[in-house]
């Protein structure tokens, strides 16, 4: 069992709770005992870096010290997001001492505890697409897919940029596809696998949101994919919830069940429905479920 | 070594993927196979070329949907690999020719950001009026483009908006903004910050990573982000978005998911959306504001605001970047090669007048 500090981040602490209770469910499955932490704060998604740059790093260097407090190496994400911006942090101030002290004295003073550089911030995906991880879900995986035809949906900020996230090939990834596989799905290959969702600007920009967003659901619905999977919950919000625009906007009514990462994994590997929670799904997951029997 | 290139008649509107084998010695770049491909094999083939040593920008195109400068592209690992690349043209502008892009609409954005220096005066005097080294050196990564076009040919957010001032333009627009001697910064800042400028950027980071020159793109967009709101030029949707993940961390420490809209939209547009919102309540997508959920010791987080907002980098000073540049501006300071802070309250020095300037 390996033991990491957990970091929800703010949308698997509420509007994608299923995520949360999908990633707590499986870990100890696929070795992963998670410390999870709670004095923590939003890593700021990109905005507060750009709002309040300095503010950014001391939110993301306290998350980074209360996740050495706990003793463990490794800082576990399930946000692509999160993921940039705490590696991003992470690598500044690894690579400043004097920045790293001045932060440090701060977190000091209001009572935080400092961080001394020891924690590297990885996904669950990293973490369970090799090595012993992976080895365990293939075991963990035993009631299959079925041979589901399975979309894999990166997300821009777990490949790019790769100076900062460097785990794979960042135009030819493969962790989910090995993931579907060892799930027993077939994973289906199309180009906007590793383009944008449209999520940073849904709300500032909809309208150019959207016209990003339509081309992964599109490319994954013409190549036969009964579902995707993205390792990001603010991909996921967008590929599920935003769907219901798309068809307002072109017409067009795809139908097309997102799952978590977890949740996919989690169907092969049996978790109950109140650990999954499809029903907090906007598009209904039961074309899944169906085919599964579950 | 093979390779397959997208031929494209303009004329004819015609396309057609030819294959190609040629000999080609170990040391070959891209270029210099296609160079191989035009002399000895067909010489219809159109692209673009000119200094082969990666500082024109005249040779960008596709590799595997990938944009690269065919001169920097070395072709050996491939060949011996046994793949076949395929070669096309750039995105995100017209094919006017195989490997030739229409790159009209490329400079027309970089002449919208007004690629000149503002000095604010009209006579320059005698002398030169000299800005240090390691201030130059802050705006060291926006200065390498090459205006090649690799990024804009992979902007995710200029593919749904093709009026979006792109990674390019506005990378050109913070080397203007961050050099000390311009004195447009808030005129720049205003235009950059309307509709296609800075907040139609939607951080896919195809910029960063595909830029043959290092100049971070991406991380340029975000210090122009900064410098707007640092000098409340923050009216913009995009820039209220960000303040409020501001106001939620100090406030709860996690984002106040559902009051997000509210305060990007305003009331009266996100009115709008309440059909949409009670689709999502459904389903518990829309958490409810109240009771808040706050995070444990969230009194830590109000208490460092405080603080950084007297003691931090306010502004571009202090975004992080992929690749640090040259220097940083507190180096800058550290080592006396400028009295004062560019990026504070009384923003950039004059120039050195005639006669004051470094060795004199």
């Amino acid at each position: 069992m390996k033991t990491v500090a957990y970091y929800k981040g703010c949308l698997a602490s509420l509007s994608a709770k299923e995520l949360d209770t999908s990633t707590q469910a499986l870990a100890p499955k696929v070795g992963l005992e998670l410390v999870e932490l709670e004095a923590v704060t939003c890593c700021g998604a990109g905005d507060i870096h750009e709002a309040e740059p300095d503010y950014y790093l001391h939110l993301n260097a306290r998350i980074l010290a209360y996740a050495e407090a706990t003793g463990a190496d490794t800082l576990m994400t399930v946000c692509n997001v999160c993921t940039l911006n705490l590696r991003q942090a992470n690598h500044a101030l690894r690579g400043d001492a004097a920045l790293l002290a001045r932060v440090n004295d701060n977190l000091v003073s209001v009572g935080a505890p400092p961080y001394s550089g020891g924690v590297e911030v990885m996904h669950f995906l990293w973490l369970i697409s090799v090595g012993e991880g992976y080895e365990l879900l293939k075991g963990a995986a035993h009631k299959g897919l079925k041979g589901l035809k399975i979309a894999p949906f990166y997300g821009c900020q777990i490949l790019r940029p790769s100076k900062l996230l460097g785990f794979e090939d960042p135009d030819k990834p493969e962790s989910l596809e090995r993931i579907i596989a060892a799930c027993g799905g077939e994973a289906i290959d199309y180009p906007a696998k590793i383009k944008c969702c449209g999520f940073p600007i849904i709300q500032a920009r909809e309208d150019v949101a959207l016209a990003e967003l339509i081309q992964p659901i599109e490319q994954a619905k013409e190549a036969g994919a009964d579902a995707m999977v993205t390792p990001c919950p603010l991909c996921h919000l967008s590929l599920d919830a935003w769907q219901s625009k798309l068809r307002k906007q072109t017409g067009k009514d795809f139908q097309m069940p997102v799952l978590h990462l977890s949740q996919l994994i989690g169907v092969a590997a049996g978790l109950d429905s109140s650990e999954l929670k499809f029903k907090r799904h906007v598009v209904s997951v039961e074309p899944v479920t169906e085919r599964l029997a579950i | 070594m093979a390779l397959k290139i997208w031929r494209y008649d303009a004329v004819k509107g015609e396309r057609a993927l030819e294959e190609y084998e040629v000999d080609a010695p170990d040391w070959a770049t891209l270029l210099d196979v296609l160079d191989i491909v035009k002399d000895r094999h067909d010489g219809t083939l159109a692209y673009r070329k000119s200094c082969r040593m990666m500082i024109c920008g005249s040779c960008g195109m596709r590799m595997d949907g990938a944009a690269v400068l065919a001169c920097k592209t070395r072709m050996v690992d491939i060949a011996e690999s046994g793949h076949v690349p395929v070669i096309s043209a750039m995105g995100n502008m017209p094919i006017v020719k195989d490997l030739v892009v229409d790159m009209n609409p490329f400079w027309g954005k970089i002449r919208a950001v007004q690629p000149w220096l503002e000095p604010g005066y009209s006579d320059p005097g005698e002398k030169e009026h000299i800005v240090s080294q390691e201030r130059m050196d802050t705006i060291h990564k926006e200065s390498l483009c090459i205006m090649c076009g690799c990024c804009v040919s992979e902007c995710n957010s200029m593919e749904a908006d093709p009026d979006f001032l792109g990674p390019a333009a506005l990378a050109k627009g913070m080397r203007f903004v961050g050099d000390a001697r311009d004195r447009a910064t808030v005129e720049r800042l205003q235009s950059y910050s309307e509709e296609h400028g800075i907040w139609d950027c939607t951080r896919c980071y195809f910029c960063q990573e595909r830029c043959p020159k290092g100049v971070d793109p991406r991380d340029a967009i975000a210090k122009l982000g900064a410098e707007a709101m640092r000098e409340g030029i923050d009216s913009d949707m995009g820039a209220r978005h960000a303040k409020w993940f501001v106001t939620s961390a100090k406030t709860t420490g996690w984002l106040r998911e559902t009051e997000l809209v509210p305060k990007t939209q305003g009331i009266a547009k996100s009115m709008k959306e309440v059909t949409f919102a009670m689709g999502l309540l459904k389903h518990g997508k829309v958490p409810p504001p109240f009771p808040p959920h706050v995070a444990k010791h969230v009194d830590e987080a109000r208490a460092l605001y405080d603080i950084v907002k007297q003691e931090g980098a306010q502004g571009a000073a202090g975004i992080v970047q992929s690749e640090h540049a040259l220097a940083r501006l507190e180096f800058v300071h550290e080592s006396g090669a400028e009295e004062r802070d560019p990026y504070g309250p009384d923003s950039f020095p004059e120039p050195l007048p005639p006669g004051e300037g470094a060795g004199q």
